[in-house]
């Protein structure tokens, strides 16, 4: 019972905190910015740019992989396609925020 | 005044009013009483419209001697989503066919339906994708428990006690963040699609943007592939038993 009321106390108190959290968010109105073209060009750029090199190396690894088994090929598709989405979506969380925030 | 595609103009010119009833009852007035039914919706119902006629032409046309081409082709469908399922899922895994086909079709369906002059992509609007995400957050939820009962808790839990109270926020945030990643890159990647043709048209528009349509089209069969994976996956995770 007690250990309950520990794992309840902490529960609630990460609620509070993400609850304290919330305002941080909503400040900073989007008001349009001179340079908001310029923050799109640079973080645009450095989102796909980076996202190219990740996806880069996963491709590469899951040629080299198939390269040595091609018998494995359904299994390494799968993840293939798995992380290239986990990967791309950052990039595309970047574009949503620049889209949401600079338009 | 939105602007409207030919399909929702007679949607809204039929059916205004009665979405404006039904708005006003759920208290979400319409900001355009006289176009309350948005394009995205109306595509959607596009979408079902054509999957309703598909599946009832698959029903009527079954036949075991003498199989149509339409009965080959969505037997190509579910052998395929069958087939990924089992591989991810295991034992078990023909309850979740349905439901991961459905939403296969639907979400390429949708994304394709941009490709159509006329016509628009439901997913480039956030709101569409949204549902889908949340669809799929209770469906896989709801296994979860069906399959581990009160043990499924133990999921959202660390492997030792002093953990739990670490690992439980961690945890429902993570649950919660699946959701905006289906959404977030659906959403984004058919937007992106449909922004980079377009501007590429303002530049060149003469043959250059339909290298971009190309893409796009390659996109769409992705990420609705993409969608059905993660769905799997998720399920999978929700399904599988402690040992």
């Amino acid at each position: 019972m007690a250990r309950m009321f520990q794992i309840s106390k902490y529960f609630f108190m990460a609620m509070a905190a993400m609850l304290l959290a919330t305002p941080a968010f909503a400040q900073g109105a989007a008001t349009s910015n001179p340079y908001g073209p310029l923050a799109v060009g640079i973080g645009m750029g450095i989102a796909a740019g980076l996202c190219g090199l990740g996806q880069g190396r996963a491709t590469a690894s899951a040629a080299e992989a198939l390269a040595r088994n091609p018998g494995a090929r359904p299994g390494i598709q799968l993840f293939l396609f798995i992380g290239l989405a986990f990967i791309e979506s950052l990039t595309l969380f970047t574009f949503a925020l620049l889209f949401v925030r600079t338009a | 005044m939105p602007t409207q595609l030919a399909f929702t103009r007679i949607l809204n010119d039929h059916f205004a009013p009665l979405a404006n009833s039904i708005l006003s009852a759920v208290h979400q007035p319409a900001a355009h009483p006289t176009a309350p039914i948005s394009n995205a919706f109306a595509m959607e119902l596009l979408v079902f419209l054509v999957m309703l006629v598909y599946f009832v032409a698959v029903r009527v046309s079954l036949s075991v001697e003498k199989p149509s081409t339409i009965q080959h082709v969505s037997e190509m469908i579910h052998g395929f989503v069958g087939e990924q399922s089992e591989s991810i899922i295991g034992h078990g895994y023909e309850r979740f066919t349905t439901y991961l086909t459905v939403l296969f079709l639907f979400i390429l369906l949708a994304n394709l339906m941009g490709l159509i002059p006329g016509l628009e992509s439901p997913t480039s609007n956030p709101v569409v994708p949204l549902g889908f995400a949340l669809t799929t957050f209770l469906y896989y939820h709801f296994h979860g428990i069906r399959a581990n009962g009160f043990g499924y808790v133990k999921q959202f839990l660390g492997p030792v006690w002093w953990l739990y109270p670490l690992m439980l926020p961690i945890e429902i945030i993570s649950h919660f963040a699946r959701v905006l990643s289906l959404t977030i890159r659906l959403y984004a990647n058919m937007f992106a699609g449909d922004l980079v043709t377009l501007a590429f048209f303002s530049l060149i528009p003469v043959g250059v943007p339909l290298i971009f349509l190309g893409l796009h089209f390659g996109v769409s069969i992705i990420q609705a592939y993409i969608f059905m994976v993660l769905a799997t996956v998720y399920l999978s995770m929700a399904v599988a038993h402690d040992h």
